[in-house]
């Protein structure tokens, strides 16, 4: 597979990975200096995302899945618009975007940028487009 | 003339502030959504809206990247704007002669034949940028 076909597919295991909570697997995605520019955190390299991960995947399951995909011809990037859900697993005051209580939901739209270099992400930025919470479940 | 290629025009336009050949690139009833959350329907609002903002700052879009597939383009865009006078009252903050701001934000575009239907921005970096002392 090669250019959008396989760079979509590729990602789509990210994901996979990333909701399954298979911090190994979804690591591999990241290169060693990666940043990352996120709603909830701005860190650098793949330690730092995983621990930050660590501590979200401690309070709150999370969801996330494809609605637009656009990959570069060269595989040097994508531009995706992704539906984020979170279910509260536990009381999260401090969350940074906002507290939520346990069982509480929220979805978001996020449009978001990954540079990539070698199968490897090295810049992941995001933006919210749009946000709505739920009442407990 | 490709998707990214008519984009570009799309922009340079847009900057240079060609109204009339910019309401070429919206379909009759494109819906805008800025990266405020505001949404603007139909080409007359957009030009309204816009035409306002032109005469209160000189704002000034560049492409940073351009990806299209099918009917949709998505886009990372950089923009400032410079207040040409005092202006309480603008878009995002109030803003003093000579003030600056700075958005780097993403934006998809859905089109049908050569027009966008439907506009998405959302912001991932807004600095306001205060006139030297």
């Amino acid at each position: 597979m090669s250019g959008q076909t396989g760079l979509r597919a590729w990602f789509d295991d990210y994901l996979t990975a990333f909701n399954r909570a298979d911090f190994a697997g979804f690591g591999a995605f990241y290169h060693d200096d990666v940043i990352f520019a996120g709603q909830a955190a701005q860190v650098t390299g793949r330690g730092a995302i995983l621990e930050f991960y660590r501590t979200v995947r401690t309070y709150l399951h999370e969801k996330v899945e494809i609605l637009t995909f656009l990959g570069a011809p060269d595989e040097s990037r994508i531009i995706a618009e992704l539906k984020t859900s979170l279910v509260a697993v536990q009381d999260w005051p401090e969350m940074p975007t906002g507290a939520m209580e346990k069982g509480g939901v929220r979805e978001s739209v996020n449009f978001a940028i990954y540079d990539i270099s070698d199968r490897r992400f090295t810049r992941i930025r995001t933006a919210n487009f749009s946000r709505s919470s739920g009442a407990r479940r | 003339m490709t998707a990214e290629d008519r984009f570009r025009d799309y922009i340079a336009a847009f900057n240079a502030g060609e109204w009339d050949r910019l309401v070429e690139f919206y379909a009759p009833d494109v819906r805008l959504v800025i990266g405020s959350g505001r949404a603007l329907v139909g080409r007359q609002a957009i030009v309204d809206f816009y035409s306002e903002v032109k005469a209160q700052a000189r704002r000034t879009i560049e492409v940073l990247a351009c990806l299209s597939e099918g009917n949709v383009l998505a886009a990372e865009l950089e923009s400032e704007f410079l207040a040409l006078r005092d202006i309480p009252d603008f878009a995002v903050r109030p803003m003093n002669e000579g003030d600056r701001y700075y958005i780097n934000s993403l934006a998809f575009y859905d089109f049908a034949g050569d027009q966008f239907t439907r506009i998405r921005a959302a912001t991932m970096v807004r600095e306001y940028r205060p006139r030297p002392e």
